[in-house]
């Protein structure tokens, strides 16, 4: 038995003496080589810090967040990367004795910052959110953080399916499903299919609501194996939001893109006439839940994206067309400054006020709304 | 925090606004361009704007600007206590909650309020973040004015000035009509007034948003230049203004003037500079024949 060092696939002893994969030399497995993190094939285990987004500290402004590749990014252990399954390395990227892998090649991993995902050291991006690996977080001084730049062509992996994203300004999604996946979509963002890939409605409750709201009434859903494409119709950038089991987050109405079929979809109707007839989105919000499997939710922003962590109690104010998400657990409340211009009576300002604990999402070209 | 250099070793002037310094900063603290990197300038003479890096800080009295994002760039300005920035309240994007907003109250309110300007500039008092941006792509433009200097921005271009840099508007004087009597339409091609900033004592700091890319030229005196007028980003008050119509010959025989193939331009006279926009909007032109017009030249193919 032989196997890849570089991607760990296993080959037989008559298989030749390189990986077919990437041309990497072949040695004898001394051990069955370690699993990945989490195959295509098996759901993402959520870390405890991601999948309990309450209360969790957020990035220190003015720093990078969390560990920062090695220059170059380009394979070699990672400083301070955590350790999800108990056989990583920790500490300030000292070579530390295995515990559990006496032989063999170290099981080095890499963990991606956004979604936290786990790696094999010499990815350039993450194979989860496709978020890249070797380059450093860009984290306002005020504790914004940019969303990634999924680099061009980036593939992502989700249940047997991958995600390619194509492009930069107006980036597309590119699915390509596998046997028993799915996903689903508004129809309106469908860039493209294969004429052969299975489309299928999927039932919504309270449809005469979401007409009159003026949301989706028909959400479709592409059945795999096939491929078919997304994109929206403005500069933007793609949010790949991997979930974990258990997560609950919203999403303003008409920005997500597509959704895997592990996650549950709903709509939350916001509460208060301000907070509908001022909050420049309209009665519902998309709500996306998951059970106890995880899955991917991608969502198109306008103009770039920005996520901030809020502590329990912390507040920010936002104009109201620049949200794009949150965690379930953030509370939105729409308030009103006036501006007083005399006689001729000045203008409001509708201001969303977001308060934590849990994750905000905001669009730098916001979706403008009318004052009064 | 960028402190004034102490026997500097090293003597570098920004390209693009002029600050000087050791260089030993990536940016500019004063305009966010990047230090060392060769202007962009086209056979024609078109300086493009440096880029203002990701997360690049620009500093202004006590307080800085950080321009955080690529296609839509957003201001996000740490204000001190003792500085104040003003801003068309449609452009704010967030705030933290100790900000304070008041209204800053203007002259001419009846004329702007037909113009579709806004009526009241909205001012925000440190300390506190706050942060701004458009709702179209483009790049941020940095002008940072010293004492008695001023610019000129055409309207809806201006995103944020810092409490140091004072503002004022004035009319374009440059329109045109179409019909007769009752049915005459005055348009104006640049809009009805201007935005003009100025700093008396206190160096400033400008902040416009771009839509597409950016680039400048200085116009030498009596040099003049031809651009579609919603290009125009900003210009020193130096340079003059015209109207120019192109348009075809027999251009105003019916058949003619159901089409819009008229070409509507601003004429710059230097000496000063001025800024274009790539991502100009659409000009909105009934095609019929000008009757009137502010000192226009017309020229037929």
């Amino acid at each position: 038995m032989k196997v890849c060092p570089t991607c760990n696939h296993q080959y037989a002893e008559g298989d030749g003496n390189f990986c077919v994969r990437d041309g990497t030399p072949l040695v004898a497995a001394a051990q069955p080589p370690a699993a990945p993190p989490h195959s295509p094939a098996t759901p993402l285990q959520a870390p405890p810090q991601a999948a309990v987004p309450q209360g969790a500290v957020p990035s220190v402004p003015g720093q990078m967040a969390g560990p920062q590749p090695q220059p170059g990014g380009q394979g070699g252990p990672i400083a301070g990367a955590a350790n999800q399954f108990g056989n990583l390395q920790q500490g300030a990227g000292q070579q530390m004795p295995q515990p559990r892998a006496a032989a063999g090649a170290p099981l080095e991993r890499l963990k991606c910052d956004w979604c936290q995902g786990t790696n094999e050291s010499t990815a350039l991006a993450c194979r989860y959110c496709g978020a890249p690996l070797d380059i450093k977080n860009l984290v306002s001084d005020s504790g914004w953080r940019e969303a990634p730049r999924i680099r061009d062509m980036t593939e992502i992996h989700f249940g047997r399916s991958t995600c390619q994203v194509e492009g930069e300004i107006v980036p597309v999604a590119e699915i390509s499903l596998g046997q028993g996946d799915s996903v689903f979509f508004e129809h309106h963002v469908l860039l493209w299919k294969d004429d052969r890939t299975p489309m299928t409605v999927m039932p919504l409750q309270g449809g005469m609501k979401r007409a009159l709201a003026g949301m989706p009434f028909i959400v479709s859903l592409a059945h795999g194996p096939g491929r078919v494409a997304f994109s929206r119709d403005a500069t933007g950038e793609l949010v790949v939001m991997p979930l974990h089991p258990g997560m609950e987050v919203d999403v303003r109405e008409h920005a997500f893109l597509l959704a895997s079929h592990h996650i549950g979809y709903s709509y939350v109707r916001i509460k208060g006439l301000r907070n509908i007839l001022f909050g420049g989105q309209g009665m519902f919000m998309d709500r996306f839940v998951t059970g106890n499997e995880s899955g991917l939710l991608i969502l198109h922003g306008y103009g770039n994206v920005f996520e901030r962590r809020l502590n329990p109690g912390e507040s920010i104010i936002l104009e109201p067309g620049a949200f794009l998400y949150k965690d379930a657990s953030v509370t939105m409340n729409v308030e009103t400054q006036k501006l007083s211009a005399g006689f001729f009576g000045g203008t409001g300002m509708n201001l969303a006020r977001m308060t934590g604990p849990g994750r905000v999402g905001i669009q730098s070209m916001y979706v403008h709304h009318k004052t009064d | 925090m960028i402190g004034a250099p102490t026997g500097p070793k090293r003597h570098y002037k920004c390209p693009w606004c002029g600050q000087a310094g050791e260089g030993t900063e990536l940016t500019c603290p004063a305009c966010g361009a990047s230090v060392d990197v060769r202007e962009v300038v086209t056979d024609s003479g078109w300086v493009e704007l440096p880029g203002i890096k990701d997360m690049a800080r620009l500093q202004f009295g006590r307080s800085y600007c950080q321009i955080e994002g690529k296609y839509v760039p957003v201001a996000d300005v740490n204000l001190s206590a003792e500085d104040s920035v003003y801003f068309a309240h449609h452009l704010l994007l967030w705030k933290e909650p100790q900000v304070d907003l008041s209204a800053m109250s203007l002259k001419g309110a009846w004329k702007r309020l037909f113009a579709g300007m806004p009526l009241v500039m909205t001012q925000a008092r440190g300390p506190g973040h706050i942060a701004f941006s458009r709702d179209e792509p483009g790049e941020m433009v940095a002008v940072p004015l010293h004492p008695g200097q001023a610019a000129d921005v055409r309207e809806h271009c201006f995103l944020v000035g810092t409490g140091q840099v004072s503002y004022d508007w004035f009319q374009t004087g440059i329109w045109f009509q179409t019909g007769t009597g009752n049915d005459r339409e005055t348009h104006y091609p640049l809009g009805m007034f201007m935005d003009r900033f100025f700093c008396q004592q206190a160096p400033g700091l400008l902040l416009l948003h771009s839509a597409g890319n950016c680039f400048v030229r200085t116009l030498g005196p009596g040099q003049t230049i031809l651009i579609k007028p919603t290009a125009l980003l900003f210009k020193d008050p130096t340079v003059q203004m015209q109207l120019h119509i192109e348009q075809p010959g027999g251009y105003s025989s019916s058949f003619w003037s159901s089409w819009t193939m008229r070409y509507l331009w601003l004429r710059l006279f230097g000496p000063g500079r001025v800024a274009v926009q790539s991502a100009f909007k659409h000009m909105e032109d009934n095609g019929r024949y000008v009757s009137g017009h502010s000192g226009a030249t017309i020229h037929q193919w």
